[in-house]
């Protein structure tokens, strides 16, 4: 390994050491300055990641602009994460030093997925970061729900993993080699054997990125992990898990069944998880069924892939997590002693407290596609793609279960601004400055990005191989 | 000298940066107020200005026939939006609407309009910007996206406050708008595609666009989607049904916009996209269109007499007349076609002062039910003379703008669709119908509740008097604003200019 080498995996390396320093550093000295320098090494490798560009190939992992984007965008999201969950976590008396070191694990395990480039490091990025969630989907001990969604997570997780481990062992048996590269190149996705392995891969990514029909453990596991949890797990694992499906798709070079079997994720995806939204009265499970729904429109757009609908499913995913960030932001900055998920809790909040509120209605509009917010120029590059490549009956379907979407997206619009408050339940708990930045962050970049997408869509042009 | 200014990007940015401006007065409404209607008077003083040189802009000739003003920047290059704006006549005929209606909507809110009143000057002006950037963009993605704008804050204005079911009208309405803006936005999209395999060039631009050849099963079908949503907002019947509740329950600045311009982008849209572009198609739906427009006028004018909520009659009666502004559309053909745009400026004042009217009987006696007034004439003297006025108006008789445009419509629609002209000029009668009954029982009638109504004050009444004076104005003299679209129109129905 050359100092090259060492220094475009040094993101990877601050934050896999860093995790085990932040558990060293707690055994010693707990306290909450643990948070403080999470962040500080998240910080420091999306800065490393941003000013350093350096392009490596090591055996398994290969830092690419493609890699290094990802790195800065998931760290991103883990530091308005880990922003939020500071305050969450002492208001809900989650101590040690188990979290901050978590989420620096997670950031590892998905920069590592982004970078493999053979499937051994692929699963290994892909199940490091899941694992890294089984714990923090439980890491409230004493709650009933976290230990409930911590185990469906776990027993959903897990036969996940089964299955992709077996589509890879099927994969290698027919081919011979784990390099994604070599796999692209044998030629082979005409075997059945290939076939079979593949198709048990795409099972498992459609786990990870909760689309039908391997979804119904997303509603349950977002209502009970703790608000920042669902924040990161929400936006940063769908993201890393999107960058490995597409580092795996060309495996299937033109196989068209690929193309149809994506087109039917997408078209469930989107019809269920808008459907079942629309009927929920808990927050977090309307935004878990939402993000199924959105996920369709991502997978949307690979139907395109051909037509450039690459770019907007990237494009699209990072204007959801912005959105999924703010959303489960607001629900963290919140929540008290208890989780403060009831869609009813939400009234006059745009008046009781005009940063939350306004927040909330960006992400609300962005999620449902209307301009000024990012979420439209997401639709319209998905769209964009999906009728260049022909798919018009599916890109219908998608704009007609969109405007199922927008009701329910409107409804927390209409509590927030329109009922009056139910009483004042709210405490006058002034906002610390963390608090503050996590939120209008995601808000004025999904601002930004709806009035003005186009530098993101040169850069993802341009690190798209 | 002015015209160097990039005069179009202020008239949609003026409000946006006046909205800003309110930020830091958010508890001094006493403030903001006067602030407020201070950048819809500038706003309004840009039209007027360029009402006034018109004519001198016109000297200098554009890139695009017929076009005073074009503005045009990269935007999204990835997608091949760019940033084009453009002001002809009958754009410029639906600015001047717009910054009047503003104005208007503003005076006849400053008191009504209590609680959260920075909130609600705020969104006023974004909507301004939103319906400004309607009427002045020429790339379809870009009209799009403010077409979508102008959404949210009437959303927030019914919602917040309406009255009656606010939040089911308000849901209703965003819906019904939402569904027919979201197949057009494909439509937009399919076009773009067609046109970028036929030219290799991608782009959204109207002028370029127009070039696209398309088969006449594809016009059909774009045309489809494009037509449902102008016909939503237009409203045309079947797809009316919002329109009663939203205007019932608005506030009376939230009808006045409405009423005035968001029916409006509407009918703008037809006339300038869906016509142009799908002209095959657009002949083939013609007598669709005729069709749904006569029934709107009777069914609407129908139920209106049915009607006990002041302001819902006049919502019905706005289906009535919007639906002789889609007969004149239909005819594609000058002279109605101008009958029309004139048609769409005169409805914006008349119904915008009708629910000012009904809005300020509104605060004064907290009803509108027809039943429980009679007898105003003697009590309130001022507001009577202009209900009179402005029902007199309605009704189409000379000498008063909404005669000049359904005179034009119907003269022009004659050649082409007698037996339609034919149903119109039954249709005209029905509206009398209702409107003497409203005024009848309203106004002459023996006083059924006894009610101390103060009559008018200054504010209202220069309000009345400004739109009584227009109203006048373009049923007496229509000559300029008809010469201002006069070139526009020619070049949209092919004729020589």
């Amino acid at each position: 390994m050359t100092s090259a080498d060492l220094m475009a995996l040094m993101p990877l390396i601050i934050l896999a050491g860093g995790s085990v320093l932040v558990l060293l550093a707690g055994a010693i000295k707990p306290g909450s300055y643990l948070y403080e320098l999470a962040g500080a090494l998240i910080a420091s490798a999306l800065l490393w990641s941003l000013l350093v560009p350096t392009d490596a190939i090591m055996p398994g992992l290969a830092i690419t602009p493609f890699s290094r984007f990802f790195t800065i965008f998931l760290s991103a999201s883990g530091l308005l994460a880990l922003l939020l969950a500071s305050g969450y976590n002492r208001r809900r008396d989650i101590t040690g030093e188990e979290y901050p070191a978590t989420i620096l694990f997670a950031l590892t395990g998905m920069g590592a997925a982004c970078a493999a480039t053979d499937l051994l490091m692929l699963f290994l990025g892909l199940e490091a970061f899941t694992f890294a969630f089984y714990i923090l989907v439980a890491i409230k001990r004493d709650s009933a729900k976290g230990g409930e969604a911590g185990l469906k997570y776990l027993l959903n997780g897990t036969l996940s993993a089964a299955i992709l481990a077996m589509g890879m062992a099927l994969v290698y048996a027919a081919c011979g080699t784990l390099s994604l590269a070599g796999l692209a190149s044998a030629g082979r996705s005409q075997e059945p054997l290939f076939l079979a392995g593949g198709c048990l891969i795409l099972l498992g990514m459609a786990f990870k990125l909760s689309l039908v029909p391997a979804h119904l453990w997303t509603a349950d596991v977002y209502q009970g992990a703790p608000a920042p949890v669902t924040a990161l797990l929400s936006t940063a694992s769908k993201g890393a898990s999107l960058a490995a499906l597409l580092l795996l798709l060309p495996l299937f070079g033109a196989w068209h069944g690929l193309r149809d079997i994506l087109w039917v994720a997408a078209l469930l995806s989107m019809v269920a998880g808008n459907l079942a939204a629309l009927v929920q009265i808990n927050l977090k499970r309307m935004l878990a069924w939402s993000s199924v729904g959105q996920m369709g429109y991502v997978a949307l757009g690979l139907v395109a892939a051909p037509a450039g609908g690459t770019r907007a499913a990237l494009f699209y995913m990072v204007v959801y997590a912005m959105a999924g960030l703010a959303a489960f932001g607001v629900i963290s900055i919140l929540s008290n002693e208890e989780e403060c998920d009831d869609i009813e809790a939400y009234r006059g909040l745009g008046y009781r407290n005009p940063l939350a509120g306004g927040t909330l209605a960006v992400a609300m509009f962005s999620l449902a596609g209307i301009p000024p917010a990012a979420g439209f120029m997401g639709k319209f590059a998905v769209f964009s793609a999906a009728l260049r490549g022909g798919e018009i009956s599916l890109a219908l379907a998608g704009i007609l279960s969109a405007l199922v979407a927008v009701y329910f997206y409107l409804r927390i619009v209409v509590i927030m601004y329109m009922k009056p408050a139910a009483g004042a339940d709210e405490s006058t708990r002034t906002r610390t400055v963390p608090e503050i930045i996590a939120l209008l962050v995601p808000a004025i970049v999904m601002v930004l990005l709806g009035v003005y997408p186009q530098p993101l869509l040169a850069l993802l042009e341009r690190i798209l191989p | 000298m002015l015209t160097t200014l990039p005069l179009l990007t202020i008239l949609i940015f003026l409000p946006l940066a006046g909205s800003l401006l309110l930020l830091p007065l958010w508890n001094r409404v006493s403030l903001a107020r006067p602030v407020a209607f201070g950048v819809a008077v500038a706003e309004l003083a840009l039209a007027g200005w360029l009402y006034g040189s018109w004519q001198t802009l016109a000297t200098v000739p554009t890139k695009l026939p017929g076009y005073l003003l074009l503005e045009d920047a990269p935007w999204i290059p990835a997608f091949g939006i760019r940033y084009t704006l453009g002001l002809d006549g009958i754009s410029l005929l639906m600015v001047m609407l717009t910054s009047f209606t503003f104005c208007a909507a503003l005076v006849v809110s400053w008191k009504s309009i209590k609680e959260r009143a920075v909130l609600f000057l705020t969104l006023m002006l974004v909507m301004e910007s939103g319906i400004m950037g309607v009427f002045l963009s020429l790339d379809l993605a870009l009209f799009y996206l403010f077409w979508e704008i102008m959404l949210i804050p009437m959303f927030f204005l019914i919602g917040i406050w309406g009255h009656g079911r606010r939040i089911y009208s308000t849901i209703k309405f965003f819906l019904f708008t939402m569904f027919g803006s979201l197949l057009m936005l494909l439509a937009i999209i399919a076009l773009h595609l067609l046109h970028a395999s036929q030219s290799g060039v991608a782009t959204f631009s109207l002028p370029e666009l127009l070039h696209t050849q398309l088969p006449y099963n594809t016009q059909l079908w774009l045309f489809a989607a494009f037509f449902l949503a102008f016909a939503i907002k237009f409203p045309l019947f079947p797809l009316h049904t919002w329109l009663p509740d939203a205007h019932t329950d608005a506030p009376t600045a939230g009808s006045v916009v409405l009423a005035g311009l968001l029916l409006k982008t509407g009918s703008y849209g037809l006339i300038r996209f869906g016509y142009p572009l799908f002209p095959l198609a657009a002949q083939a739906m013609t007598p669709l269109i005729y069709t749904l427009a006569l029934l709107g006028i009777f069914y609407a004018s129908l139920v209106a007499f049915a009607q006990e909520d002041m302001k819902r009659l006049i919502a019905y009666s706005s289906i009535g007349h919007m639906g002789y502004i889609a007969v004149g559309i239909a005819a594609w053909q000058p002279v109605a076609l101008s009958g029309s745009i004139l048609q769409m400026a005169s409805h914006g004042v008349t119904t915008g002062a009708l629910f000012c009217l009904i809005g300020m009987l509104d605060e004064r006696a907290h009803t509108r039910d027809i039943a429980a007034f009679g007898g105003l004439w003697g009590k309130i003297p001022l507001w009577s003379f202009f209900f009179l006025i402005f029902s007199v108006t309605s009704m189409g008789v000379p000498g008063l703008n909404s005669f000049v445009g359904e005179f034009l419509i119907l003269a022009g629609t004659i050649k082409q669709a007698p037996l339609v002209v034919v149903l119109s000029f039954v249709g005209i009668v029905l509206p009398l119908i209702y409107m003497v009954r409203l005024v009848q029982e309203v106004l002459f009638q023996k006083e059924r509740q006894p009610l101390v109504l103060p009559d008018l004050d200054l504010r209202e009444m220069a309000l009345l008097t400004a739109l009584l004076l227009l109203n006048i104005w373009v049923g007496v003299h229509p000559a300029p604003l008809l010469d201002m679209i006069h070139l526009p129109v020619q070049l949209l129905t092919g004729g020589a200019p």
